[in-house]
């Protein structure tokens, strides 16, 4: 416990120093300018910046992404208060409440307890974090190539299931549709070409930047210049700092918002919107006005956006110990950690245990620059939200391009980029999500080699799949995650518990 | 886990979606399927002697036949749902205005990847993606549209900021040589 303070210690003093918080301040700042701007998303603003990090030392590049991921996850909440439109899909719970608010003249309180449970948010899944990432990360080491062949699917399924909860079959699809990407290229266990077509650049596969650049970066532009009504932005003429009082009303939906929004972040590939939702619905359901809820509630907002912005940490916990990442930001993170020559996994603990702790205080430190900004910075920000999309989504795209040329300097990740975001509009318009298919990419070279190298190691005998503890109760659990969501079964299920319930109740 | 989420439903059950989900379904069939020929005739590397259950084709195969079974499950679901008048609206849907826009958006920046960059120097090539993403989207396909002469300073100082920010940041500080 000592060495974990100690570390944690060593790991703010590293970065006491002024090029890091120059570096925390502009970061985070650009974050919460993304995120306020509607269209332009965490994950692609976490993408884009990669490509402006290569020339960086690797904590300083790790700094400025994860200061502007925290920072556009808050940011969109300043979006989805004054214009009812989610700056980022993290955001759209806070619409419910936030706007409400704002139309009632409130939109300064709204902001300003928009932003100190965002605050408190990350903190409860910092505190997480640091507890329980060093104790998964050592009973990862305990995981072989079975456990982390149903690792790569529990990841897909789930974040499937959990993404598209209206219809978790094009969750699944989507999920499908990624690892199916991630088979293109030359495969890790006897070097063979699969589906290249004879085409050199596709030797080494698809890369995920490119990938997600499309995904998230053009298939969102396509999505806003789609739309033609431009929304009546509501200008705050309230207190932007609120009283404490009105922060610790609702301290035990804090808590509560918080630590759903870890679980979720930990959830690999589900990310904020889902925690947002999750915390909002669990507020909902426990709170003591609930005819409030949607018309103005300040217990709603406070749950959406401390569920939000919890998952940012929770999500580094998978993402750190196991390289599975938590959400699609941080399927992105991965790829910058591998890029400046960081190894996420369970052995990162053995080799360069500092580095969890300065992830701790990279969070703690774009903690306090969002709070200082989100509070002070509130009429500058709303300027930024003036600027036409039209104007704005030119230069995005040109971002695009530029962003996803510059990793290998070859046309062909730019094809990639437009191929994915054609595909990707498409899919989401068709309601298809975005996270398992990136999910998929990532996890999709995990699942093969660890399938085949399991299966190498048996002889073929598949048995251990199923036999050992760890990788049976993970292969239960995503069967039963694939069954709860056929409507059939989960009805039938829910009838029968509520039938249990009923009969437990009549005999007491 | 539950939430009280606004669901997609009424977007995800409309008519046009069913139909569209109809021909989504078969095109993942027919994807899956050519997958998975193209998994079973993959090499097998016999001469290397290697276990057949490690082929490289095993893993897409098995996925290609996931996607086939979650192509025909969709495609059968909406068979069996009721969709009056569906493919009237996805045809609707597919040649409506705001379709229209994002095909307006595909086609500028079709042109500007595929045919501009590489051909026109790279600052000359986004300046003038700019310039006619900004006019097309102001001036033509806005509602309402805005005046030529409004928007057509605006148009010309964002492409040359765009330009020369992009290119001296990226060849410069960045060392990116740029298409």
């Amino acid at each position: 416990m000592f060495d974990g303070l100690l570390m944690l210690g060593g790991g703010l003093a590293h970065f006491l120093t002024p090029i890091s918080l120059f570096n925390i301040a502009w970061a985070t700042l650009l974050g919460i300018i993304i995120g306020a701007l509607p269209g332009l998303t965490a994950t692609m603003g976490v993408a884009l910046l990669v490509t402006l990090t290569y020339k960086m030392a690797p904590d300083q590049a790790i700094l400025c992404l994860m200061c502007l991921y925290c920072g556009a996850i808050y940011g969109g909440s300043r979006t989805a208060i004054l214009l009812s439109i989610p700056g980022t899909p993290a955001s759209a719970a806070t619409t419910l409440d936030g706007h409400p608010l704002a139309l009632q003249g409130k939109a300064g309180t709204a902001m300003g307890l928009a932003t100190t449970s965002s605050a408190l948010g990350t903190i409860v899944g910092i505190i997480a974090l640091a507890l329980i990432a060093p104790l998964l990360a050592e009973a990862a080491l305990q995981f072989g190539t079975y456990e982390f062949f149903w690792l790569a699917l529990f990841g897909v399924v789930i974040s499937g299931q959990l993404t598209a909860i209206d219809d978790p079959l094009k969750g699944y699809i989507a999920g499908i549709l990624g690892l199916l990407v991630a088979m293109v290229g030359m495969e890790t266990l006897h070097a063979h070409q699969r589906f290249t077509f004879g085409i050199t650049a596709l030797g080494g596969g698809v890369d995920l930047i490119p990938a997600m650049v499309g995904a998230f970066g053009f298939a969102e532009i396509l999505g806003v210049m789609k739309r033609t009504a431009q929304a009546r932005i509501v200008s705050s003429g309230d207190r932007v700092i609120p009283r404490l009082a009105d922060v610790f009303r609702f301290k035990w939906t804090t808590i509560r918002s918080g630590l759903i929004g870890t679980f979720v972040g930990i959830v690999p590939g589900v990310g904020e919107d889902v925690g947002a939702w999750a915390s909002y619905a669990a507020a909902k359901r426990v709170s003591k006005e609930k005819h409030l809820f949607g018309k103005g509630s300040q217990e709603g907002l406070i749950a959406a956006e401390t569920g939000n912005s919890a998952v940012i940490p929770g999500a580094m916990i998978p993402t750190l110990t196991l390289a599975l990442p938590g959400s699609a930001a941080a399927a992105v993170l991965i790829a910058a950690m591998f890029i400046h020559g960081i190894r996420p996994g369970p052995l990162l603990m053995t080799e360069n245990p500092e580095f969890l702790y300065q992830i701790v205080a990279i969070l703690l430190f774009s903690t306090i620059a969002m709070l200082v900004f989100g509070l002070t910075l509130t009429k500058p920000l709303l300027t930024v939200l003036s600027v036409p999309r039209e104007r704005l989504m030119a230069v995005v795209y040109v971002l695009c391009v530029v962003g996803s040329f510059a990793i290998t300097q070859r046309m062909f990740d730019v094809y990639v980029m437009v191929g994915f975001g054609i595909a990707g509009f498409i899919l989401r318009e068709m309601k298809y999500p975005m996270a398992p298919l990136v999910l998929g990419i990532i996890l999709g070279d995990l699942l093969d080699l660890n399938l085949r190298r399991g299966l190498l190691l048996t002889n073929g005998d598949p048995s251990p799949f199923f036999t050992r503890p760890i990788s049976a109760v993970i292969c239960i659990t995503i069967i039963l995650t694939i069954l709860m969501s056929i409507p059939a079964v989960s009805t039938r299920v829910r009838s029968l518990l509520t039938r249990g319930r009923g009969d437990a109740s009549a005999q007491s | 886990m539950t939430t009280d989420a606004p669901t997609q439903t009424d977007d995800a059950t409309t008519p046009g979606m069913i139909k569209a989900d109809l021909l989504a379904g078969l095109v993942f069939i027919l994807l899956g399927l050519a997958i998975f020929y193209g998994a079973w005739t993959m090499d097998r590397l016999e001469v290397r002697r290697i276990h057949p259950f490690t082929v490289p084709g095993l893993v897409p195969g098995m996925l290609a036949i996931a996607l086939t079974l979650c192509g025909t499950i969709l495609s059968f679901r909406s068979l069996r749902t009721v969709a009056p008048g569906g493919w009237q609206q996805l045809s609707g849907a597919m040649l409506s205005g705001a379709a229209g826009r994002a095909a307006a958006v595909m086609l500028l920046a079709l042109v500007y990847t595929l045919g501009l960059v590489g051909t026109l120097p790279f600052w000359a090539a986004t300046g003038l993606f700019v310039f006619c993403f900004i006019m097309v989207f102001e001036c033509w396909l806005a509602a309402p549209r805005k005046p030529l002469l409004q928007s057509l300073p605006w148009a010309l100082g964002l492409a040359v900021a765009t330009a020369t920010a992009v290119t001296l940041v990226f060849e410069r500080a960045f060392l990116v040589r740029l298409p």
